[in-house]
């Protein structure tokens, strides 16, 4: 058969443009269980720094390429790249932070939202963020800021000496480094601690701890608090719904335990992922052997988020249990997060068993507590008391 | 083996046992599955905890404390008296328990599946009041024809992202809310909210929201709470619900204790000075949320249709270009006719609130024209132009006589008509099919040709009118859409360069 060169054009346009658009479906395409790791940027980061940027502090160069060391990503940027968590770059064979002095989130709260329990429990804690994550969780509550570069939200400008300033100015006596992932603004962060503590200011991480141990090293210096959260227990899981790991995540528990800064764990009770009884049980093994029982526990209630829209929000039953667990592990202190009203939000003496603080939200009801002691048996209550 | 075949046509069809069996690795433990008009309802148990699914998505789970507190107290608290509240939606767990601390003397609950009040029901998950009356009913539906009035209207519904869903976040149910609002009566609802930021999505949702409903109510307040809480009211409104809440004596587990950390005074501000004064208003038939919604969407998924959409443009320019004029008269009617039944499906959706139960009469309707369609255009197949001309020309008139329906409709438009109406046009799309291939000729074997433009052209209409015109521009642009393809096809068959007379 014979073919004209129209009908030759034709045939092979259409096959072409068909091809093309099987292929383009394929951006659809998903596969559960896999890792969610994130991925450099190739070729995304600005041409130059822009006013809010500041070399890298923990970073190797070969005079062309950078490689980021402050978390377990360790991003190998050629010139040109951005990392895994958005916000570092390489301009010229340097690593450049875009988010310095432009947090996008600047609110006052109450430290018991962060959650702190056992830190300064009644206090208002001055809260920022810049945008980026080193992860990729699918339940990200805080997505369109954590998912997001420095470039494309609005922020302000608060550049930490004017983050001391505002945090004096209206009286908190902490301030929070939150929201996103404080890690990926390190540099911001650090600064505004080391100019914070010199002002008489606490400074607390709350932070999904993926960071490595001479970064950490150096902020420890300058930290006070620390709620970090804690996943899972289960590396599948971690690179399946937060596209992290787990040891880099316990390695930081450690470091913070054993530079004595004042740390809180949390652990979001997603259901089918995050819900098995033995898992909570290794998780509390661990604490236990490696921490110790004091350091509070938050098991928080999942409620749609994000990505994970088509799971229910934890059974309240579900965290008791887990709670239940943890306690009779040898935890001392088990909260459970996002019920309120719950019982499990209280303190009571692991000694006597009495109530020390009831909460009522982020209210403070009554407080057993004397100078750190509980007020019927003397027990020592760990924490930082004012 | 008719047997056979009975009992496999029981057991797949028929029985929702096998359903629920198929179903368990999904959900759990089923405690109820329901085939309702309306969506398929599942009813899972965890513990003590019930959850209910609609197709696919939970939307109801026991102890939710904060969604029940929020949106009864918000709204409730900003009242002197609460008599009568009318719930729309919404009503199951602890909202009516939260309802009941204010003692009014009536609480009318509109929801439209009476499936899921009764399995509702059945768990004990609607608390038992004399004062309860529950309404099976569409709620716009209901409040349109309503007489009776409302000290507040409290709408608990999903995000804004169907036609269905649109219709109680517009200019015109605000208007209709209003009538049955007694004086200084307080109308609520939510929209999905990222308390720590505001995005610029977030921006645009929340400034059409806030501008559509000023148009209506002299105070629009928003409360930054999990959800971003509309009050609307033409009395004063209350920041501090608390406090108006301990006036009343009425006690709480969550606004009391978490309001002022959550919903300061200072993100109230900061909100409302964020909010866009000149966004556009969200209107039936331009629903500028759904646009925002769908933004959201791809951004939330991290993915673009941009690839997608780029490649299909570019095939189907390049099928155009090598068209027949006769193949491209079955194109554009291929791709009228589908994005008229998007069209249909869209505004029957927006005028009763539903479709599932008649989306198949519509796709029947739309279907069942063109058989006698076709055998009519064979009896006039060889005739010349004048009958596609003439079909050209009824087409053309029969998407404006659609576009003057809707817009100048004062009330909802009888169902016979969406039908009939389907029935018509695509009578005369199956008309055309022979008359062109006729007119290309037996020789040049026309069937393929003429089957290719028109089945790409229906996938045209369908991808361009049901998934960027319609929720981007609204129905009224996509109608126009439609009239301008149809434009052109009667611009090619009444002017055509070089078309020798038959």
């Amino acid at each position: 058969m014979r073919m004209t060169r129209k009908e030759f054009l034709k045939t092979l346009g259409l096959g072409v443009s068909g091809f093309l658009c099987a292929g383009s479906g394929l951006c659809f395409g998903q596969t559960k269980g896999e890792s969610i790791q994130g991925e450099i940027f190739r070729k995304d980061g600005p041409a130059k720094p822009w006013k809010w940027s500041v070399e890298g502090f923990h970073y190797t160069s070969d005079g062309r390429n950078v490689q980021c060391q402050v978390c377990p990503n360790l991003c190998l940027l050629e010139p040109g790249d951005r990392s895994v968590c958005r916000s570092k770059v390489n301009i010229d064979g340097k690593l450049y932070s875009l988010a310095y002095g432009n947090p996008c989130s600047v609110h006052v709260d109450p430290i018991e939202k962060k959650p702190l329990h056992h830190f300064h429990p009644g206090t208002s804690i001055f809260s920022i963020a810049t945008t980026g994550c080193n992860f990729r969780c699918l339940n990200c509550q805080n997505w369109e800021i954590s998912q997001k570069k420095p470039e494309e939200v609005q922020s302000f400008e608060l550049f930490p000496q004017e983050v001391v300033r505002e945090t004096l100015k209206r009286e908190s006596p902490a301030i929070a480094y939150t929201y996103s992932e404080a890690i990926t603004y390190y540099e911001y962060m650090f600064d505004t601690a080391r100019l914070g503590k010199e002002a008489g200011l606490k400074n607390v991480l709350v932070s999904n701890g993926y960071i490595n141990r001479e970064p950490l090293l150096e902020l420890c210096k300058v930290l006070d608090g620390a709620n970090i959260n804690l996943k899972s227990f289960d590396d599948r899981i971690y690179r399946s719904l937060n596209g992290g790991t787990l040891q880099p995540v316990l390695n930081t528990l450690q470091i913070l335990h054993e530079q004595g800064i004042w740390l809180e764990i949390t652990t979001l009770v997603v259901p089918s992922y995050v819900e098995d009884p033995e898992m909570i049980k290794r998780m509390c093994g661990w604490i236990l052997k490696e921490l110790g029982p004091d350091y509070p526990l938050h098991l928080l209630r999942f409620s749609p988020q994000y990505r994970l829209t088509r799971l229910p929000p934890t059974p309240v039953a579900t965290l008791e249990k887990l709670r239940d667990v943890a306690l009779s592990e040898g935890i001392h202190y088990v909260y459970l997060g996002n019920v309120p009203g719950h019982k499990g939000c209280n303190t009571y003496c692991p000694k006597c068993g009495r109530l020390l603080v009831e909460r009522n939200g982020y209210l403070l009801r009554q407080v057993n507590l004397n100078k750190g002691h509980c007020k019927f048996c003397n027990h020592v209550i760990p924490g930082r008391w004012s | 083996m008719t047997l056979v075949f009975a009992g496999l046509f029981f057991m797949f069809s028929l029985n929702s046992h096998f359903e629920k069996v198929t179903l368990s690795p999904q959900y759990g433990d089923i405690l109820r599955y329901v085939e309702s008009p309306y969506g398929r309802i599942v009813v899972t148990k965890e513990g003590p905890q019930h959850t209910f699914w609609e197709s696919g998505t939970p939307f109801y789970s026991d102890a939710d404390i904060v969604n029940s507190e929020e949106k009864i107290h918000y709204a409730l608290s900003q009242l002197e008296e609460v008599r009568s509240v009318l719930l729309v939606s919404g009503g199951l767990g602890e909202t009516l328990s939260e309802v009941s601390k204010y003692a009014p003397a009536t609480v009318d609950y509109v929801e439209l599946d009476p499936n899921l009040t009764r399995v509702a029901e059945d768990l004990g998950l609607i608390g038992k009041s004399p004062s309860l009356a529950i309404i099976h009913d569409d709620g716009r539906h209901y409040i349109k024809g309503a007489s009776k009035k409302y000290d507040a209207v409290i709408v608990d519904l999903p995000e804004p992202d169907t036609f269905q869903l649109n219709r109680f976040f517009t200019s015109e149910f605000f208007a209709l809310a209003k009538k049955v609002l007694e004086r200084d009566g307080v109308l609520s609802f939510s929209l999905d909210y990222s308390p720590n930021y505001l995005s610029d999505i977030q921006r645009t949702k929340l400034s059409e929201l806030y501008n559509t409903a000023k148009q209506h109510f002299r105070n629009v307040l928003i409360l930054p709470g999990e959800k971003a809480y509309f009050l609307c009211r033409d009395g004063d409104l209350w920041t501090d619900v608390p406090a108006r809440l301990a006036l009343k004596s009425v006690t709480t587990s969550y606004v009391e204790g978490f309001f002022h950390g959550n919903v300061t005074q200072e993100r109230i501000e900061e909100l409302k000075k964020n909010l866009d004064p000149k966004a556009p208003v969200n209107t039936d038939f331009e629903p500028r949320i759904m646009t925002a919604l769908f933004q959201e969407w791809f951004a939330k998924h991290g993915s673009s249709p941009k690839i997608f959409g780029f490649v299909a443009l570019g095939l189907t320019m390049l099928y155009l270009i090598f068209l027949r004029r006769e193949e491209y008269v079955l194109f554009t009617t291929g791709l009228a006719t589908m994005g008229v039944e998007m069209l249909v499906i869209f505004t029957f959706q927006v005028m009763y609130g539903y479709i599932y139960l008649k989306l198949g009469a519509i796709v029947t309707a739309f279907l069942t024209g063109l058989l006698p369609g076709a055998l009519l255009g064979n009896l006039f197949k060889g005739r010349g132009w004048i009958p596609l001309i003439v079909t050209e020309i009824i087409l053309f008139s029969l998407l404006v006589v659609f576009f003057v329906g809707i817009s100048f409709s004062e009330g909802d438009i009888p169902q016979s008509y969406f039908l009939g109406y389907g029935f018509v046009f695509s009578f005369f799309c199956g008309y055309q099919f022979p008359l062109a291939a006729g007119l290309i000729g037996e020789k040049e074997s026309p069937a393929a040709g003429c089957l290719a433009a028109d089945f790409t052209g229906a996938a045209v209409g369908t991808l361009v009118t049901g998934a960027i015109l319609i929720p981007l521009l609204g129905i009224q642009m996509a109608i126009i859409f439609l009239i301008l393809v149809k434009i052109s096809s009667n611009i090619i068959v009444l002017f055509p360069r070089g078309r020798t007379a038959s």
